[in-house]
């Protein structure tokens, strides 16, 4: 194995080494691969090739093995004196204005937590989940008819359901709906919970019109693909209605959760909230963490 | 510029006779060497595979064409998809991760520098046995054929009975040794990265790349173990009788299928995390700022790589499996986007507000950005099972995977070379050259692989030798080639300039791009034992501390 000089530090300017001891070069692992792939030309060419390849594989690892036991190998290469000059003609910094009492900080610099995104997304799934079956009960007339629909997006036996049975109970299908309308709805929540710290000026904006229109735009133009079934019975209307309600609804619950101030570059000791002398070591250079 | 190594004067090494060079190569085991010859057989592969494309575009480029024979044609797409995939995109990335690991590290080598030399040697000649195949297929006293049952030799195509002759054993046998070395190398960079890295370089501190070598190199070895299993099993159906794979002797074609998807889907991220680490190495530089968000960064690769471990049968859903297995890989495979996603959400971030140079390696960064999206978008589309119905085995499905490889993976590779080829030779790359290789590969690559999409949706197969007329397919075809052939082109720029710039290109100096890892912290290019004093670092830019003490990244970290 290579090895380092743990003592040597770049910034010191101490001795430089004049020789250091490097990995000797070796023909025996080219002459083993060799071997190697000769060993298997055989199976397709002739039977002397195998023998040839395993008198060459043999040798490379009895080779091999003398380049390293007792002990590896090495050579010494001398040392080329250098004048390295690390410096940058970039000396002027441009910073974000942020907080005014720092000059650096993680943006955001308050986030929300993890649980803020979860609750958003549960509520917005619950008033999706209104307008949808809403829909279903003043327009088509059965409450399952838009569960059945959704399923569609990835269950084929969906897909096979003849008109009569769209607007009837199904348990399989009802359950991959309403996990997939579960674990969709708690991805988003989670997206806002995450972006909306960083577009702080009018998030709700953001989360219940811009985001939805985006949403919308997009599953129209490959919806025919991703959900024939679903593309040939969608309301339009209804749908982005639907979309435009998740939004404000987990926009809303997601910038009125209590935000925290971004913690990224905090260790996960500080984060776990272990509370331990010892812990945090100090710097080296005894400055103090900000 | 920041600045420049100055070799002291009385210092100068005498050049050696060239068979004392080519030893020095056929015995290195420095990793940067080796590094560059993983490179170089790469290039050299990348050369067969581009002749072989361009063969099957010139067959395709209108109806009723016979430029080359059906079993030329089926031989030209099997060896140049495994030529590409296997002797091309791995050895690349592997050859990046080789030279630029122990430099970020401030390690003096890999960790097993001997067996670096096998692992290399072991992938360069089973390219060679692979390619040795167009004279001995039949075995050295017959008449030669290549392999020509696709790059995933489905079972039962690559059963004796189907393939006879020794063509599917090559393919065989030369992915199975190269698959040895690919092992051997992952072993390597994850030895490397958990043991050599210097003091003060925590994990937490490590350069993106590192991170994503690690667990690029993690990933290889999960699946490409399955492949090498899957050939010797195939090996023994074809060699002793076995019936792994057989169906009319109880075995199963769909086992094979699986075995091939459990590596070839993680292979996609295999290739793919490396150019992030591209990606979040340069973008960085060329923006003026810290990358957005390292943490989630790495959060992003580690959850991409158990995700892409879960979704292999997304390329099977015709096949006929259930819809429980169905809606699984369909929502898997959607979700991996979502890791995806925050990544080009990042990378935007951190050029959001920054001092933008488009430098050439910048160009082709934000052409992989472009392009990787919409490889993305086309990705969910047909991992949605009843599109993929639609499409499955169409040419829509070769523009999806070839805007992965091409417009993702070799963008993020030619970024790699501008950035990294100053460090690795001491010269620049022309940027007037690297301009025109950006906006040729550039052209010729939408013309080739977006109009590809359409002939896909209107139902042209993929691995058709020719088609009827009138179908609506002949203008696109001819588009398409034409598309392929500036592609070729833009690469004979690339070439050029690599060559050109090697002999005339302005002198590098250690920083020319003024950044911030440690590799640019030496000479270029860097002597045999890469750091004279084994630094110290204390933040993730170890080099803007030094320009910047007034300011260091470690009072904040």
């Amino acid at each position: 194995m290579a090895t380092i000089l743990a003592t040597e530090q770049l910034n010191e300017t101490g001795q430089m080494p004049s020789v250091i001891e490097v990995p000797a070069p070796t023909a025996w692992p080219f002459i083993l691969a060799f071997g190697t792939t000769l060993l298997f030309a055989g199976l397709v060419t002739s039977m002397s090739v195998s023998v040839l390849g395993a008198a060459f594989a043999l040798a490379g690892c009895v080779g091999w093995f003398r380049a390293v036991f007792p002990h590896a190998q090495e050579e010494a290469v001398a040392v080329v004196p250098e004048d390295i000059r690390l410096t940058t003609d970039r000396r002027v910094v441009e910073r974000i204005p942020v907080l005014p009492d720092q000059l650096r900080a993680w943006l955001p610099v308050r986030t929300y937590p993890v649980s803020a995104g979860v609750k958003g997304g549960i509520a917005g799934s619950v008033a999706m989940a209104v307008l949808a079956c809403a829909y279903g009960v003043l327009k088509a007339g059965s409450i399952w008819y838009p569960i059945n629909l959704l399923a569609a997006v990835v269950y084929r036996e969906s897909l096979r359901l003849g008109p009569a049975q769209l607007y009837s109970f199904h348990a399989d299908a009802f359950a991959i709906a309403f996990f997939l309308h579960g674990l969709v709805s708690i991805f988003v929540g989670l997206l806002y919970g995450a972006m909306l710290p960083m577009f702080p000026r009018r998030p709700v904006v953001l989360g219940g019109l811009i985001a939805p229109a985006l949403w919308s735009g997009l599953l129209y133009t490959i919806l025919g693909l991703l959900n024939p079934l679903l593309a040939s019975h969608i309301d339009w209307f209804w749908f982005v209605a639907s979309q435009v309600a998740f939004g404000i609804v987990a926009g809303l619950v997601v910038v009125r959760q209590q935000s925290i101030p971004t913690r990224e570059n905090v260790s996960f000791v500080l984060r776990a909230g272990i509370e331990a002398p010892g812990t945090i070591p100090p710097r080296e250079s005894g400055e103090e963490r900000r | 510029m920041s600045s420049n190594a100055i070799t002291l004067p009385g210092t100068q090494i005498q050049a050696r006779p060239w068979v004392d060079e080519l030893h020095q190569w056929l015995t290195t085991v420095d990793h940067k060497r080796l590094g560059i010859l993983y490179i170089l057989s790469a290039l050299l592969f990348l050369a067969i595979g581009g002749v072989e494309a361009l063969i099957i575009r010139i067959q395709l480029m209108h109806s009723h064409n016979n430029f080359v024979s059906p079993e030329v044609f089926n031989r030209m797409f099997t060896m140049h998809g495994t030529t590409m995939i296997f002797f091309v995109a791995m050895p690349v990335l592997f050859g990046f991760a080789n030279y630029l690991v122990p430099l970020m590290i401030g390690a003096r080598d890999m960790a097993f520098p001997r067996l670096n030399a096998f692992s290399f040697w072991l992938s360069f000649l089973g390219g060679l046995l692979l390619y040795f195949s167009f004279l001995g297929g039949s075995g050295l006293y017959g008449a030669g054929s290549a392999p020509d049952v696709g790059w995933w030799s489905y079972a039962p195509l690559g059963a004796r009975a189907f393939s006879p002759g020794h063509s599917s054993d090559y393919w065989t046998l030369a992915v199975l040794v190269s698959g040895f070395g690919s092992i051997g190398t992952a072993i390597n960079i994850i030895a490397t990265i958990l043991c050599l890295r210097c003091p003060g370089m925590k994990l937490n501190r490590m350069p993106l790349l590192v991170w994503m070598n690690l667990v690029m190199a993690g990933m290889v070895l999960f699946a490409v173990t399955p492949l090498s299993a899957a050939q010797i099993m195939l090996l023994i159906d074809r060699y002793l009788g076995g019936h792994f794979f057989d169906t009319q002797a109880g075995g199963s074609a769909v086992l094979w299928m699986h075995f091939f998807w459990i590596f070839g889907h993680p292979e996609v991220y295999i290739l793919i995390i490396p150019c992030f680490a591209f990606m979040s190495e340069i973008i960085p530089v060329f923006s003026r700022k810290p990358i957005f968000g390292y943490p989630v960064m790495v959060a992003a690769t580690v959850c991409i790589a158990f995700v892409s471990m879960s979704v292999w049968a997304h390329h099977m859903f015709t096949i006929g499996m259930n819809s429980y297995a169905n809606s699984f890989f369909t929502l898997t495979t959607m979700a991996v986007g979502v890791p995806t996603g925050i990544k080009i959400f990042n990378w935007i971030g951190t050029m959001w507000g920054g001092r933008i140079q488009f430098k050439t390696p910048m160009l082709f960064s934000i052409g992989f950005l472009f392009q990787f999206l919409i490889a993305g978008l086309t990705g969910i589309m047909i991992a949605a099972s009843p599109f993929d119905w639609q499409l499955s085995l169409s040419y829509f499905v070769v523009a999806h995977f070839h805007y992965v490889i091409v417009g993702g993976i070799l963008f993020a590779l030619f970024a790699a070379f501008y950035y990294w080829y100053p460090k690795m030779t001491g010269r620049m790359l022309s940027e007037r050259l690297g301009k025109w290789h950006f906006w040729l590969f550039l052209i010729g690559f939408h013309l080739t692989f977006d109009v590809m999409h359409i002939p896909g949706i209107l139902g042209m197969p993929r691995r058709i030798y020719t088609y009827e007329p009138g179908r609506g397919w002949d203008t696109l075809n001819l588009i398409i080639t034409i598309g392929a052939f500036i592609q070729a082109l833009a690469i004979l720029v690339f070439l050029a300039n690599l060559v050109i710039s090697y002999f005339k290109g302005d002198r590098a100096g250690n920083d020319p791009w003024d950044a911030w890892t440690l590799e640019w912290s030496i000479s270029s290019p860097p002597p045999a034992y890469n750091f004279a004093t084994v630094p110290t670092v204390a933040s993730r830019r170890p080099l803007w501390d030094l320009k910047h003490p007034e300011d260091p990244d470690s009072r904040y970290e």
